[in-house]
């Protein structure tokens, strides 16, 4: 009976094809796509180092497409308000991209929200304008950095973002990431945490009683663990008891160390690519067990 | 006549622009199986993130877009599994709730009673348009297994519509 069969397929035909994509989803299955191609972007750079630089290269090229941006810096001007004070909004401010020079910064910026009139308001508004300052003098740098290695022959990409990291009842952190990839890959990150009680920047030392040698207690405990993560793994790598060449071993964290509060109040450090192990390794993090630096915290 | 890393660089690009162009049917076809939308939309969701993050695995750019479905049908086989169906063997039946989405009582128990396999060969050839041997890479299976699944799944259609009493009658057709 064919023709009934026909019908019958038809009806289903029909019903097969009811369903569509809601946009919610669409939006979020790009952002997912975004997020595979930044994975993949990190797989491939750690492959430069091993030596498949060409390859790499192009494949880093391409990862930004202009049309998508658009999705990201909405979604990231939806960040809520911080500590009911403090917001993040992000601008992409530089652009480019011939197919040989891509180019995507996004600037974030912290503004304060609202008509608080404390002094610790009036000490947030003064650390917004310091840490949008020296972030602007970050990204000018590095987009002067980009546009004249465009005279150039080879393949560049220079990817600026950021993100909101570990807020806590007392402290936010924003994250800076800037990533340049020429042949290999280079990443930096910079952070910066806000008292939100005070509205202050908080540097390391702000954490400890004065006079504690953190410096000391937190950089043993690194070693530990640096130690710890390599006997457990030969693929890892850290400057520590390095015989060969013991003037790069890592010492001790100096001022100048990022780090940022996680949201259990646990202290993350972070160190640049290169800074404390091979560059392969990326930029890596320590959490500092509570217990460790609890009697000499404040 | 191209470096390897141009190469490269173009397969990411199709295999986005061909999910950006197919994204709903992968999702019709997702929905055939769970049918729940929080589900369908995860299962590609997935899948496209996959694709694209493996996209330098892909050998050929002709293949992309089957190898997406590829991707995307294993995702959804890996939903039923954790959503305890228990396995997605093509000896279970997938028991679905299709509920008042098929008006139709017979073509309701028809699927109903399809394997999901056998399904899924009818949907990619029907509804998708896709050739049989195309098919058989996306399921990772041979042409002739899926040659049969088409046979099967038919059958069980038109059988169940025309009632003319198949039981048993599937274990004859593989």
């Amino acid at each position: 009976m064919p023709d009934n069969f026909n019908t019958i397929l038809g009806l289903y035909k029909e019903q097969y094809e009811k369903p569509a994509m809601s946009d919610k989803a669409v939006f979020k299955m790009k952002q997912r796509m975004e997020q595979g191609k930044k994975e993949k972007r990190l797989m491939a750079k750690k492959k430069t180092y091993k030596g498949w630089a060409i390859a790499a290269a192009v494949a880093l090229a391409i990862l930004i497409l202009p049309n998508t941006s658009g999705t990201i810096a909405h979604a990231m001007g939806n960040i809520p308000v911080l500590g009911g004070f403090f917001k993040v909004i992000t601008f992409r401010n530089y652009q480019y991209d011939d197919g040989r020079n891509i180019a995507d910064v996004a600037v974030p910026e912290v503004t304060t929200e609202g008509i608080v009139d404390s002094s610790a308001a009036e000490t947030g508004r003064k650390t917004a304008e310091e840490i949008n300052a020296e972030i602007r003098d970050i990204t000018d740098k590095w987009v002067e950095e980009f546009k004249s290695n465009m005279e150039g022959e080879g393949y560049q990409n220079t990817t600026i973002d950021s993100e909101v990291i570990a807020t806590t009842e007392n402290y936010f952190t924003l994250k800076l990431t800037c990533f340049h990839a020429a042949g290999d890959g280079y990443e930096e990150n910079h952070f910066y945490t806000i008292d939100l009680n005070t509205g202050e920047k908080i540097e390391l030392a702000d954490l400890f009683k004065e006079g504690s040698d953190y410096k000391k207690v937190i950089s043993e405990n690194i070693k530990k663990q640096m130690k710890e993560q390599m006997a457990a793994d030969d693929s890892i790598m850290y400057w520590v008891d390095n015989e060969e060449y013991p003037e790069w071993n890592f010492k001790e964290i100096t001022d100048d160390t990022s780090f940022y509060i996680n949201e259990n109040g646990e202290i993350v450090i972070c160190f640049n690519e290169g800074d404390v192990a091979p560059a392969v390794m990326g930029t890596v993090e320590f959490t500092i067990p509570k217990a460790i630096v609890a009697d000499i915290m404040n | 006549m191209f470096s390897r890393g141009k190469k490269q660089d173009t397969k990411e690009e199709i295999i986005e622009q061909t999910i950006l162009k197919k994204y709903n049917s992968y999702y019709r076809m997702a929905m055939s199986f769970v049918h729940n939308e929080a589900d369908a939309a995860d299962i590609v969701q997935e899948g496209a993130y996959k694709a694209i993050k493996n996209s330098d695995s892909l050998k050929y750019v002709e293949y992309a877009e089957t190898w997406i479905y590829r991707i995307m049908m294993n995702e959804i086989y890996r939903r039923l599994d954790t959503k305890k169906f228990d396995s997605i063997d093509d000896e279970i039946f997938v028991q679905i709730q299709v509920e008042d989405k098929y008006e139709n009582i017979d073509l309701k128990r028809a699927l109903n009673s399809m394997h999901a396999k056998d399904k899924a060969v009818i949907q990619l050839k029907y509804f998708e348009g896709l050739k049989l041997d195309e098919i058989a890479y996306i399921l990772g299976e041979k042409l002739s297994t899926v040659k049969s699944r088409l046979y099967r799944g038919l059958k069980k259609l038109r059988c169940e519509i025309d009632d003319c009493g198949m039981k048993g009658d599937e274990h004859n057709a593989g």
